[in-house]
Order: C-alpha cells, then structure tokens, then sequence
C-alpha cells in the first residue's frame, strides 16, 4: 500500500512549466491577427471630460481606433449587487477619481499604441475630490454589533468602570496587491463566441460577468487563465479594463491585447483601503477583559470598491470578553476603486486589536502570551457558537517554546546587539474557515493518467497540486499519474474563486466525490460495456483498487480497460457541500506569531531579526506548499508593518504609484522564520479536516512586528508603516 | 541563422517598411504598419545559441524582442522600468534587465534567456532547485529569479545567506518565496561549482 | 516613448560632433530608457555611445582614472578601488541592484535625473521637467525630498550614491566637447536648482563626460559609505553619508564628509570636516561636528526628520570607520 500523499511535501505540478518559462500567462499569448491596446487615464481627481483630442493619436503610425467617452464602447452597467467598480467605462463623461480610464488606443504594436495614447489630450472641468480619510469625520455605520452584559447600558459604561482601560488608535494608508504579472487580457472572438485570457482567481465567476457586461450569453465567454502572475485578491473581480478590452476585439473583429503599465495598474485596479480604527478595552487589574470596542472608519470610493470590515472576524471572535461592541463605518471618497486584499479586513484589524492587548499586557504587567491565555474564548463572545476546533493555546505554548519567549525582558530597551535595540513581540492571528459549495471532475484516461480539473483558479497557491495530492490519495495511484486542470471557466460549472483561503476547504471534499463517482463510473462501464473483460458482470463484485479494476481474480490497469473498451476517457463530475449541522460552529484557523526586531539605536531603521509562527490550519494537504503560503504571508505582515502605504494627495493622485516608490518585501527584508502548524484535523468542517491557509500567516505578523519594536525602544507606532523617522 | 522576419510576424509587429506587411496585415491596420517615420534598425545577436538577425524600430527593448518578435515568453515584463527583476536575461554572461535595454544597443551580443538554460530536456540545477525548495508560488518572477540566480551563482557570489539576499535583492517576488529561492541557490550553488 | 532615429557614433570626435539639442547619449540605459518610457525624456536622436573607447580603471601614478562607461558593478569590484578607496565600491554596492549595477555606467550614474515622483510624473508640473510650470513637491508628498540647497522652484533630491562618494574624495570629471577636453570639479559640476532647477549639471551642449578622476588620497583607505533607507536593498537612499578619516592615533588630523538624499546635489559638508579635524575620535566628537551639517537646511512638511536622520548617519558612519573591517 503506497503512503498517503496528504500532508507530505509533494513538489508543485506545474513547477516545470513555471521554471522554464513555458507556462503560458496572459499577455503571452498571440493569436492571429492581434492588434495592441493602451488606456488612457483621466489627470484629474473629480469632474467632468468636456472634450478630448485624439487627433494626434489617430494620425500616428498604426493606430487602429480611438475610443474615448465620445466614441464610446457598449458596455453593460454592472449589476446592482455587484461590489466592486459601480461603472462601466466610457459609457459617461463623468471623473469619479484620477486614473480613471477615459481612452483606450488601439494600434499594430503594444508601442505604438503606448505611445499614441500618450497624445491624446482631455479638458476637464474639475471639482475638488474628497480623498482625505483623515480629515474626514465618522462615516456611515455599516450595522452595529453589540452584546453587553445585563444590566449593563451600554459599551462606555462598560469601560469606564473597568479598572484598567485602553485605548489606541491606529491607522493605515491605501496599499496595493503588486501581484507580479500586471493586469492583462487577451480576447478573442470566433463568431460570436468569445475567449479571453486572463489572469482571474475566479475564471467561471469572471466569465459569467464578461457576459452580463457584454451582453452576450453566458456560455458564450470562456476566460482562461491556467497560469495567473499572483492574485492576493486584486484578480477576484472583473475590472473595467478586461471588459474594454474583450468589447474592442468585438468591435474591431480581431483579437485585442490589454497589458497595463505598472503605474496603471495602481489606479486601475482596486487597492486595500485606507482604514482608521480605535480599539478600547477594558480589564480587570489582572488583564481580564471587560469590555472591547472597536470602532473603524475605512475608505469607500463613490466609484465603488470593497467593503472594510476590519472588527467582524477579528474583535468579535477573539477573546472571552462580557460586553463587547464593533462600530464599523465607512467614508464615501473620491479615490480609485477598494478591492479585497489579502486578509483584507482581517488583517488591519488584527493589527489594530493585537496593538491594543499588547498596550493591555505593558499596563497591566501581565506577560503578553499569558494575558491572551486568561482571555481564552473557546466560543465566540458575540453569539456564543463554539469553534469547531480551536488549538490556539498549544500556538501559544509550541510557538513560545521554539522561539525563547522567556528570553524576553518585558521592559522595552532593555535588550541590545551593538548599537542595535533588540525587542521581541508577539500576537495572535485568526481567520474564518469558508467552506463553500464546490464541484470537481476526476476523468480517466486511455494514456494512464487521470485528470482532474475544478473551476478554480492556481494563483500560485498551490491548488493544482492540492487537487493532484488528493486525488493520488483517493485513488491510489502516485501524485505523477495525476493531471490537474484549473483556470478555464468551461470546467464544470461550481468551481470556487480562489479568495478567502477557501479553495482547499471547498474543493478537496468536491475532489474526493469527483474521485469515487468516477471510479463508480468506471466499474459501471466495465460491467455494461460489451467489450470489457467485466462485461455482465454484478458491479458490486467488481472493486477498484490501486488503479486497477478487478474481479474474480482477474485484474486489469484502467488504462487497459479502456483501451479494450474502446473508451478514451471515462469521467464522472462531484460536488461537496458543508454539512446542514455544521452550522452549529465557527470554522476558524488560529495562530500565535512571535517575532524578534532590531531598530538601530541612532539611525532608527527597524529590521526584522526571525519570526516563530505556530499555526493551527486543521490538516494540511500539500506540506510544501502549505510552508510557502504561510512563510511569503509572514513576510507580507512585513510589508505591512514596515513598508507598504500609497498616500493620496488632495487632488486625487496616489503618490507612491510605481515599484520604486511602494515598496514591498526584497530577498533582504527576508530573515530567518520558523513556520510549524499543529497536526490537527478539524473535525466538523469536512471528511478530510482540511482548512484552507492563504491568509492565515499575514494576519497579526504586523502586530507582532511593532510589538517588537516596542520592547526594542518604548516606542509605540500607531499610524503604519514603522519607519525609521518614527523611531528618532 | 534564424530569420525573425517572417511576414505574419512582421504584419503582426508592425515592422513598418516592408510591402509584406500591408499585403498580409489585416485590412484596418495594414495600411497604418506600412507608414514609416523612423528608420529600423538592424540587430544581430545570437540567442540561446542560436544566432539570429532582425530589424526593428529603434523604440524596442530586448524585453519586448524577446517576447514579441521571437516568442521567447518565459522572459516576463513585471513594471517595464527596472524595479522589479522579472524581465532578467544574460546578455554576454552578465544579468540585465532586459526591460531597460534597448535592442539596438545589444548588436552583435550573446543572449541568455530562460529558455536557454537547460540543457535540453535536462533542467538546470536552479531549476530543478527551485522545485525542490518551492522558490517559486505564481511563477511569474521565476525565469528572472533563476536568471538573475544562475549569473550570480556564475560571478562567485551567493557564497553565504546574506550575500544572497542581498544580491537577489534586484528580484522582487511578491508571493515571497524568498526562504525557498534562498535555499535553491545554496542547493545550486554547490552542484554548479 | 516618442520616436528617434538611433546610431552609432564611430568615436568619440564623431560622438560629440553628431550631438544636438535633440541628442541623448545612450550608455547603460537605465536612466535613459526608463524616462523615455515615461516620456520625461524625448530624444529625437539617440547616440549609442558603449563602443567607445571610454573605459579602463587606472590606478597608476596615485589616484583613480575611471573610464566613463565602466559599468558601476566593475568599478566596485576593482581590486584598486576597494582597496584604496572603499567608500567608492560601498556607494556602488548599495546602489539599485545587481542588474542595474551591471548596465549602469559610471558617466551615466553622475548624469542620473531624480527619483522626484513629480519629476517622473508627467501628468504633473515639474519646474525641472518643464520650467515654468510649478513645483508640487515643495507642498505635496516630500517625505524623501531635499532639506539643503532646495529652493521654492525645486526640492528634489540628487539620487546617485556614487555622486556623494566622489564628492567627498574632490573627482573631477573629463569632459570632451566640440571645443576640446576640460576638467571640472565634481562639486561645482551641479548647480543649486535656483530657479533654473531644469539645469542640472555643467555640460554644455554636445559635451560628453568622458572621464573621472580621483585625485590621490592615500588615507581614504580609512573610508565608508553608510546608506540609510526603509527597505533593506533596492532603494534609493533616505540618508547616506561618505567619510574618510586620517588618524594618527586618536586624533582625527583631517576628514571628508559628504551627505546624499538631503540635498538637491551631492553635498560636501566642510564645516563637519573642520570641527572633527584636531579633535580627539569618538561619539561626542562626531555629535558635535555633526551638528554643523543641519545649518541651512529647511525641511519640509513630510521630512522635518531629515536634519535629524542626517546628524545621526553622519555619526554612525564615522563610528562605523572605528570597526575593523
């Protein structure tokens, strides 16, 4: 019996493809008869076109079209329910922010249409933009949610007779996805059948919105993107540039290639909020809570954009408190549209309440690890649901013991290496396990290898190789006999986007039922078909086993077997969904994250030594792949703490729009981390117990971070990033 | 030598000048490839071992040559100004961003991509490394990281933790797989030296 | 990128003669390429200049002669240079990027324009990119601009390390122009932005930079370059600082200091250099002749921590010339 592939380390099925630069991306393909596009974006932060010139642009060499406000191309508005961009492109002449797209250039070559875009020309009639967050009062609340002990009347009451009270502020500026594959798209029309390439995280979903967008049918878009150059969120909806894109192709009758520049891609596509939060606790002379608020105020553009949310799954499902309320509000701007990105809400609001346990810890002059232990939550403390399974404690203690916590002096500045500050800091992570309904397709071919596809996309997370493990375990057979399909929306409908760490969640039980009902399939085929060595025989005799069909002591490879039925492939689609019962419970992924800094005593740089990061992710699949999401999400909560903010200016203009000037992680900001997950299957969400980890390491690593810094100076960071001006 | 003139790529590039191109461009555009304002230039180079020779307008990176004119994609265009690495080739054995090349200006050189690094089926030692270590996620960065890896590795760098983070450092990967790049250029290191 | 004819000059006389208002020497590329990009830089002409003559590092006779198209990556490694003159390979080394260092040519690093995102920006004014049309830097985001020679025309930072590094050892650069050769002082190569901030640097028309010179300096084996930025690598600096101290024994006989990401050029700061000189080495020392620097400067809304950070980089990079290294 050949070993369980789930849990060990199996190297990535398209691993090949990807080191020898052969794995097709968007902008790499080039069908027949392809013509280049350009956006043009408006300079002004709010207003209206009055005019534009594109003469200059039209009489340049091998352009093809202009399309502007004026010379419009259909479009469909987005639904009403739809989140995101709440426009279509060109369809008015109105400015919601600075970048929006007022143009797009169509030409022979991607240069000559960069360079005629450039001479297009608009007049404005400008209104000032709202852009500052900061200066903005309260926004609008987004619902309310509250428990307060009986007798208690009402939050502040709660605080104000709690010994021990705190209250921090925090803040963050606009941060972007920087996926290293800029926004592309591809499209092509054969009649009045549509394909387009394009990096999506989910391509079924992306496909059926095309459609609306385009008029057409759904079944009449195909969206593939079997290779995507990073997602983290700014992939998951469709963006007005791909409809423009695919609209052109339709227009011109001939395929049409989209690449944004770095620089268009920040205003473009949407980025992660700006966001402000005030976290107040109150505690017992021992740290036990009281009382918790969490009040935000993030950004949402009129222009439209994703939701920031940052008190739902993080203050509301922590820690055992009696009286608890999140005030989560939102301020309408002018700015680019919002989008989702990795650990969205989740993971300024950690960054926020973690802040705020840790100024708790220093007040009360509990240890930080202990003070989270007497604040325990085995249910949730808003409406009491219990976690399905929650092993935080043993992060704590596991993650405490490899990292030396002991070694730690609670008194900042107290701990130096040279003229370097040395601190150490810790804090907790959480983030909601989400399942949801999933299909797959296992199918078995005549050459020996089975594939198995879902309408899901590969992002670089690993689910390919995800659906590969778990069908070599279902059906005996080695990792490499397994073929995996994702990123094609004509994949069987139900695949799940890949956002909310819940593609392995949702798509390994769909995997599982794919696997069996094929097999089922297969022994049924051998049964009826006239040309199978099993003809006639009673399925319930004939048994499948390590790829190989057997009954009354013969034995036959599947390969074979449909061969001699003359059955190129036999196939068989499954669903899964969560369980009506498992509804009783919170699904969540927990972990403790424990991390060493040095700031430089005179020049105050803040670097990040090592990082301890114990996880509790149910079971993991892929432990090679699983490593890799959590270590490169640790090393975003670097960024995120360290690095990563776009101010925007009054008149609507990001400031840090390019990679010179909004900095992420480099192989040097890079040091030493001790990733390690609790071997513990849930045992509510799925058969398997697996619970999806995308998230999971970014959430809270930015705490831990300028908790650190902390002990290291006695400084406390509250408006992000920690720079070294911060720490003179 | 390989000829990248060929006329449907040529009509496709708009490598203006030539009679083949409106002949074989697609009606709207045809006419506007075949208008000229500047002069072409023509380049030689040999690439993956191949040599090659191509005209083109003067306005064209190696990058865009690469990807473009002779199909060799695994080259990447991550920002298109030089801050980020995953455009990264070898031209005359040294790592360049190829996006801040100008085609012209590398007559007569030796061009190293992706592509050209194995050794025909074989995988380079970074490559097979980079699976073994899972340096890679989306894989958008990697044909750079390993190009940018392998000169490195070629120039006596990489010879302890700290250096190659430091000279990796022109490589950005936002996935961060930065731990298991590191760990595939030690592997690589010692089996290429 | 706007459309130009490309050649290549046959030698240097050809080089200098071919060029025009319109004419943008081509050597690395990476300052060149990236702002025809952005269409900062519109060339009508690019003269491809790599296969001239300009190269060699020469170390003979005392001093450096650094051939303008040496790539900075191959200056850094020059046996002669890091012996004799480590805070030269140090600012090369914590320059950009290995791939960037490997194109980049010396010449072209001096040359380079600024990272101002205004600058680069050109859906916005700039007084360097388009004279006349306003600064929005002196009142927008100016977190990593200038504190010293700034004016209200143009706050931005001069970017190349190396600039600071030669700056602090008196190079001179060679320049070859249609009237003949001439040399001048490295430091009085760039002008204060005044209200001309589009005027960078001393070339005249057609001129080519075809040489620096070091000029020798047998004690800047006791020299560093200290870089100071939020990331660790791939960044341009916040703050750096070039030192080169002459000890004999405790006492600092003479020093060089020169600072980057605080002015609007590479700047020297003799008054620092005159209160370490005859003093005693240490902290306290280099606090007080630290103190010197920050005169003049005028910080901004976003960099009112430069003045600070300046002092205290100036303070550790002399402290980290006491380290063995």
């Amino acid at each position: 019996m050949t070993p369980s592939p789930i849990g060990r380390r199996t190297d990535r099925v398209d691993g090949p493809a990807k080191v020898t630069g052969s794995a097709p991306y968007a902008a790499d393909y080039r069908p027949e008869g392809l013509v280049h596009a350009h956006l043009v974006q408006a300079t002004v932060g709010r207003g209206e076109v009055r005019g534009m010139d594109v003469s200059r642009a039209e009489a340049a060499p091998g352009v093809i079209a202009v399309f502007t406000p004026f010379r419009p191309l259909p479009l469909n508005p987005p639904s009403p329910q739809h989140s995101g961009e709440n426009y279509s492109a060109l369809q008015d002449t109105a400015v919601r922010f600075r970048g929006q797209i007022i143009g797009l250039v169509v030409a022979d070559t991607a240069e000559r249409a960069r360079d005629a875009a450039a001479l297009v020309t608009a007049d404005y009639a400008v209104t000032p933009p709202r852009t500052s967050l900061a200066d903005a009062g309260p926004g609008v609340p987004q619902g309310l949610v509250q428990k307060l002990a009986p007798g208690t009347p009402s939050i502040d009451a709660a605080l104000a007779s709690s010994p021990v009270t705190v209250t921090t502020s925090v803040s963050q500026h606009a941060q972007h996805h920087i996926a290293m594959e800029p926004h592309a798209t591809t499209a092509v029309w054969v009649d009045d059948q549509l394909t387009v390439y394009t990096g999506a995280q989910a391509p079924q979903q992306a496909a059926a919105t095309i459609a609306a967008r385009l008029g057409v049918e759904p079944g009449k878009v195909r969206l593939i993107c079997r290779y995507t150059g990073g997602g983290f969120g700014q992939r998951s909806p469709v963006w007005n540039e791909a409809l423009l894109c695919a609209a052109a192709a339709r227009e011109l009758g001939r395929p049409v290639k989209l690449v944004l520049s770095r620089e268009q891609v920040f205003t473009a596509i949407g980025h992660r909020g700006a966001v402000r939060q005030t976290i107040r606790l109150g505690a017992d002379a021992d740290g036990r809570l009281r009382a918790l608020s969490h009040d935000s105020d993030g950004e949402l553009p009129a222009a439209g954009g994703w939701r920031m949310m940052p008190g739902r799954e993080t203050s509301a499902v922590m820690y055992r408190t009696p009286n608890i309320r999140i005030d989560q509000r939102l301020v309408t701007l002018d700015t680019p549209p919002t989008w989702s990105m990795r650990a969205p809400a989740e993971a300024p609001g950690m960054f926020a309440l973690e802040t705020a346990m840790d100024e708790l810890a220093a007040r009360t002059g509990v240890d930080p690890v202990e003070l989270r232990l007497r604040n325990y939550a085995t249910e949730d403390p808003v409406e009491g649901r219990r976690f399905s399974s929650k092993h935080l404690d043993e992060c704590y203690r596991v993650g405490a013991q490899r990292f030396g916590w002991d070694r730690r002096s609670a008194r900042p500045r107290s701990r130096t290496d040279g003229d370097w500050l040395i601190g150490m800091g810790m804090a907790s992570a959480v983030y909601i396990a989400w399942r949801q309904p999933a299909s797959a397709r296992a199918r078995f071919l005549d050459d020996g290898h089975v594939a198995v596809g879902s309408g899901t996309s590969d992002p670089g997370t690993g689910a390919s190789t995800v659906l590969a493990v778990v069908a070599a375990d279902e059906l005996e057979l080695p990792v490499g006999s397994i073929t995996a399909e994702v990123g094609d929306s004509a994949l069987p409908p139900g695949g799940v986007g890949a956002y909310g760490s819940s593609v392995t969640t949702s798509t390994v039980p769909a995997v599982q039922a794919a696997c069996r009902a094929a097999v089922e399939a297969l022994v049924r085929s051998a049964v009826d078909n006239p040309r199978s060595p099993f003809a006639g025989l009673d399925p319930a005799s004939v048994r499948y086993r390590r790829g190989r069909v057997e009954a009354r002591g013969r034995s036959v490879d599947f390969p074979t077997l449909l061969r001699a039925m003359g059955l190129p492939h036999v196939e068989a689609v499954g669903t899964a969904a969560p369980d009506q019962s498992a509804s009783r419970y919170r699904f969540h992924c927990f972990g403790a994250h424990f991390c060493e800094v040095r700031v430089h005593r005179l020049t105050g740089e803040p670097r990040v030594n090592r990082f301890t990061s114990v996880f509790d992710v149910g079971r993991v699949v892929n432990a090679k792949a699983a490593r890799g999401q959590l270590v490169g999400s640790i090393i975003w909560g670097i960024g995120h703490a360290l690095l990563e903010a776009d101010p925007i200016e009054p008149d609507g203009r990001f400031a840090a729009a390019s990679m010179a000037d909004y900095l992420v992680p480099v192989h040097a900001d890079t040091p030493e981390i001790d990733v390690h997950w609790l071997d513990r299957p849930d045992p509510h969400i799925s058969e398997s117990g697996v619970r999806g980890l995308g998230e999971i390491g970014m959430i809270s690593a930015a705490a831990a971070i300028g908790n650190a810094v902390y002990n290291a100076t006695g400084v406390r960071v509250h408006d992000l990033p920690i720079t070294l001006d911060k720490l003179l | 030598m390989t000829q990248y003139e060929g006329i449907t790529r040529r009509g496709l590039l708009g490598l203006a000048g030539s009679a083949a191109v409106a002949a074989t461009a697609p009606s709207d555009g045809g006419s506007a490839a075949a208008r000229t304002t500047t002069e072409e230039v023509a380049v030689r180079m040999t690439v993956n071992g191949t040599a090659t020779s191509l005209t083109a307008d003067p306005r064209t990176t190696l990058l865009d040559a690469l990807r473009d004119r002779m199909r060799l994609t695994g080259t990447k265009k991550g920002c298109d100004r030089g801050q980020c690495g995953a455009c990264t080739v070898h031209v005359d054995g040294r790592r360049v961003v190829s996006c801040l090349t100008l085609l012209a200006s590398v007559d007569g050189a030796t061009v190293t991509t992706i592509e050209g690094l194995a050794d025909g089926d074989r995988l380079h030692p970074l490559q097979r490394a980079f699976i073994d270590h899972d340096g890679l996620q989306c894989g958008f960065c990697t044909p750079g990281q390993i190009m940018s890896a392998a000169a490195v590795i070629a120039e006596g760098g990489a010879r302890t933790d700290s250096e190659i983070r430091e000279q990796m450092s022109g490589n950005i990967c936002r996935c961060s797989a930065y731990p298991g790049i590191a760990a595939a250029i030690r592997q690589a290191r010692a089996e290429m030296r | 990128m706007r459309e130009f004819r490309f050649d290549r000059p046959a030698d240097v006389g050809d080089a200098v003669r071919r060029s025009g208002s319109d004419t943008a020497f081509l050597a690395g590329g990476t300052t060149l390429v990236d702002l025809m990009k952005l269409e900062v830089m519109s060339p009508r002409h690019v003269l491809d200049i790599n296969r001239l003559p300009l190269r060699g590092i020469d170390a003979t006779g005392g001093g450096l002669r650094i051939g303008a198209l040496e790539r900075m990556s191959d200056v850094a490694a020059d046996p002669h240079v890091r012996r004799g003159y480590p805070v030269l390979s140090r600012a090369l080394e914590l320059s950009a990027s290995g791939q960037l260092r490997n194109m980049a040519s010396i010449g072209g690093n001096l040359l380079q324009r600024t990272r101002c995102g205004y600058f680069r920006d050109v859906s916005t004014p700039c007084n360097k990119r388009q004279p006349g049309s306003g600064c929005p830097a002196v009142e927008g985001e100016n977190r990593t601009h200038a504190v010293l020679g700034t004016s209200d025309s143009c706050v931005a930072t001069h970017p190349s390390d190396l600039a600071v590094a030669l700056v602090a050892l008196d190079a001179k650069v060679r320049l070859r122009g249609r009237d003949g050769t001439r040399t001048v002082d490295l430091r009085d190569f760039y002008p204060l932005p005044g209200d001309t901030p589009h005027l960078e640097h001393d070339l005249r028309p057609g001129e080519l930079v075809t040489e620096v010179v070091v000029p020798p300096l047998d004690w800047a084996t006791r020299s560093t370059y200290l870089k100071i930025r939020d990331r660790q690598s791939y960044e341009f600096a916040l703050s750096s600082a070039a030192v080169a101290v002459r000890r004999v024994g405790d006492t600092i006989v003479e020093a060089r200091v020169a600072v980057g990401g605080m002015g609007t050029r590479p700047w020297r700061l003799p008054a620092v250099e005159k209160a370490l000189a005859g003093r005693r080495a240490g902290e306290d020392t280099y606090a007080t002749a630290a103190a010197a620097a920050v005169e003049g400067a005028r910080p901004l809304r976003h960099n009112a921590f430069k003045p600070e950070l300046m002092k205290r980089t100036l303070i550790r990079a002399l402290l980290e010339l006491e380290q063995p290294r």
